[in-house]
């Protein structure tokens, strides 16, 4: 098997394994909190977090672990860096904590983490997995982004809060409706679907 | 709140997959065929009133009263893992035909952000023990009616004309999308 | 060593490790986290009790807290209800002030609602909702204009405007606030709060 240089480690988590749109995994956070981009872009940030670090602990300790105990203990390391982020949200940013409810504990379940850990930390050094991680992560960034600021602009006409849209535009609430997340999602990787096969077909 | 409100609620109105925005990973990969959406709706369902009588009795006789609200997470979902596992034991040894049947799926439970959601929502909302049962099986109620239903529309859809990028994930979130639309209109039932 | 003692071991370990750290976390964080919940308070009390500068809390139930508010001289500016009740979709919280004399609404704000986006939602909107909150009757039973009235002018003392197309969860505030008024003049009553007496009385 051919060894991925740095940059390929990396770049592989924007596109070609993006979490989101290629894995189809952490698809619940994906949904539930991208009506604004504030809110999707701190879920994103969180997730990064609890991804990163995990990751670092997990490949540090990865010879430690006797293979039976293994998802217990990603969990246990998952959870606890979960539990962080929502303590540090809870303490500094709580309107922000406020608006993404339950969902900062539910990253613990978000399977990209869960995935990475079994998939890649766990058999990699802690440099690889370290870059694996924070690809992973931006492809998540960037797929919460494109959505929350689909649904922000269409639902709301704002971004970032700030009103984009003239007075002429009347929002489209839908967008901001759960039925306005599963139906962008659906018609975003179906365009995402159809760049990969376009570009498949001209090479 | 009354139970049958709670009932009701997370049903229809407040429906785990299609208001919270929970299963989704299994909704999208198991709902193909009605039996095996059935099935594992079935399995959840098992699940999440356990869990919510686990975990209830975690939060509020353990957690709580000695202020370790802040490992709620990590209890919650060692609870979890640790009770798909005896259920998966349970269950081979009960009835190996339904193991077989079931397969895969019940691993897959953990990491379903259903059962996690179930935990947090009840201790977030302050359920009393008999609220928190009844709410963790109604939620898993709610869960088996999306997911059967969506399966159900998927088994036609694999007849019709989709779109090639939309095959598969994409119509299926969709037409989640109009499912979703579809119980807004519960909303208000309760008044 | 044996497999299971080696497994028991690290898992042990690990959860010591992961316990402490949380433990630590959780105290550094704690005071922090509790002066945001009572900051949100506070704040909502501020917008509906002018000159509010000491919270005292005098009555607490399940789904109602009353504050006195006194003002920087200690002299009694009014008094803040804290509200929690069903709306449309979910829960709604709102807090609203009333006048020393427990006669009149100053003002009402909504701390928590899940209720439709873009409809349901401007219950915390000034313009659309909270504006014609002001200078309300608390002695009886306030009630809903349908059709919306353009100006707060427009509402009588004991009316409250709708929201177009939200009348439902503009309808859920109605009830949250009467019954909470209710709740107040049965208080009163009791002798459990004390109101101030308006001078000419």
């Amino acid at each position: 098997m051919a060894t991925k240089s740095i940059g390929q480690e990396y770049l592989k988590g924007l596109w070609d394994e993006n979490p989101v749109f290629r894995q189809l995994l952490g698809m619940c956070p994906t949904l539930a909190v991208t009506g604004t981009v504030i809110t999707g872009m701190a879920m994103a940030l969180a997730t990064t977090f609890v991804l990163i670090f995990s990751s670092l602990v997990v490949s540090s300790i990865k010879k430690l672990i006797p293979s039976q105990v293994r998802i217990a203990t990603y969990i246990v390391v998952i959870a606890s860096f979960v539990t962080i982020a929502d303590q540090f949200l809870k303490a500094y940013f709580y309107s922000i904590s406020e608006a993404l409810g339950p969902y900062v504990p539910l990253i613990v379940v978000n399977c990209i983490i869960l995935g990475r850990q079994e998939a890649f930390s766990s058999k990699n050094s802690v440099g690889r997995s370290l870059i694996d991680a924070l690809g992973m992560s931006s492809g998540f960034v960037l797929a919460l982004f494109v959505l929350s600021a689909i649904r922000e602009l269409l639902g709301a006409g704002t971004f970032l809060g700030y009103q984009v849209m003239g007075p002429w535009f009347k929002p489209w609430i839908i967008m901001i409706l759960p039925a306005g997340a599963f139906i962008t999602l659906g018609v975003l990787l179906g365009i995402a679907l159809l760049i990969e096969s376009k570009t498949k077909r001209s090479q | 709140m009354e139970l049958a409100a709670i009932f009701i609620s997370a049903v229809l109105v407040q429906n785990f997959v299609l208001y919270y925005f929970l299963g989704i990973c299994p909704f999208l990969g198991v709902s193909k065929k009605i039996d095996s959406a059935f099935s594992m709706g079935l399995a959840v369902t098992f699940v999440m009133s356990i869990t919510a009588v686990v975990s209830w009795l975690i939060n509020n006789l353990i957690l709580i009263p000695f202020g370790l609200d802040y490992l709620q997470i990590v209890s919650f979902i060692l609870v979890i893992a640790s009770l798909v596992q005896l259920v998966e034991m349970f269950i081979r040894k009960i009835s190996p035909p339904l193991y077989q049947a079931l397969g895969i799926y019940l691993p897959l439970i953990t990491t379903n952000c259903a059962i996690m959601g179930l935990a947090l929502i009840a201790a977030l909302n302050e359920y009393s023990f008999v609220e928190a049962v009844i709410f963790g099986f109604s939620s898993g109620i709610g869960f088996t009616l999306a997911i059967v239903l969506i399966a159900g529309i998927r088994e036609q859809l694999d007849l019709a004309d989709v779109p090639e990028p939309l095959k598969g994930a994409g119509i299926a979130l969709i037409v989640a999308g109009i499912m979703a639309l579809a119980f807004n209109g519960f909303i208000g039932m309760l008044t | 060593m044996s497999l299971s003692s080696r497994m028991i071991i690290v898992l042990t370990t690990v959860g010591l490790i992961s316990g402490g750290f949380l433990a630590g976390v959780a105290k550094l964080t704690e005071e922090r986290i509790a002066l945001n919940i009572q900051a949100e308070i506070e704040e909502a009390i501020a917008e509906v009790v002018d000159n509010a500068e000491v919270n005292q809390k005098v009555y607490e139930e399940e789904d109602l807290v009353i504050y006195r508010e006194l003002d920087e001289e200690g002299a009694l500016a009014g008094f803040a209800v804290q509200a929690t009740g069903v709306g449309f979709q979910d829960k709604i919280t709102l807090m609203f002030g009333l006048d020393a004399s427990l006669t009149k609404i100053t003002g009402l704000t909504v701390i928590d609602q899940n209720e439709t986006p873009g409809l349901g939602a401007k219950i915390e909107d000034w313009n659309s909702f909270l504006q014609f909150w002001e200078n309300k009757d608390a002695t009886g039973q306030l009630t809903l204009r349908k059709p919306a009235a353009r100006t707060p002018e427009e509402l009588s003392a004991a009316e409250i405007n709708t929201i177009t197309a939200a009348t439902i969860s503009s309808k859920k505030v109605l009830e949250i606030v009467n019954l909470s008024l209710e709740k107040v003049r049965q208080l009163i009553q009791e002798g459990k709060i004390a109101k101030e007496e308006q001078d000419g009385d």
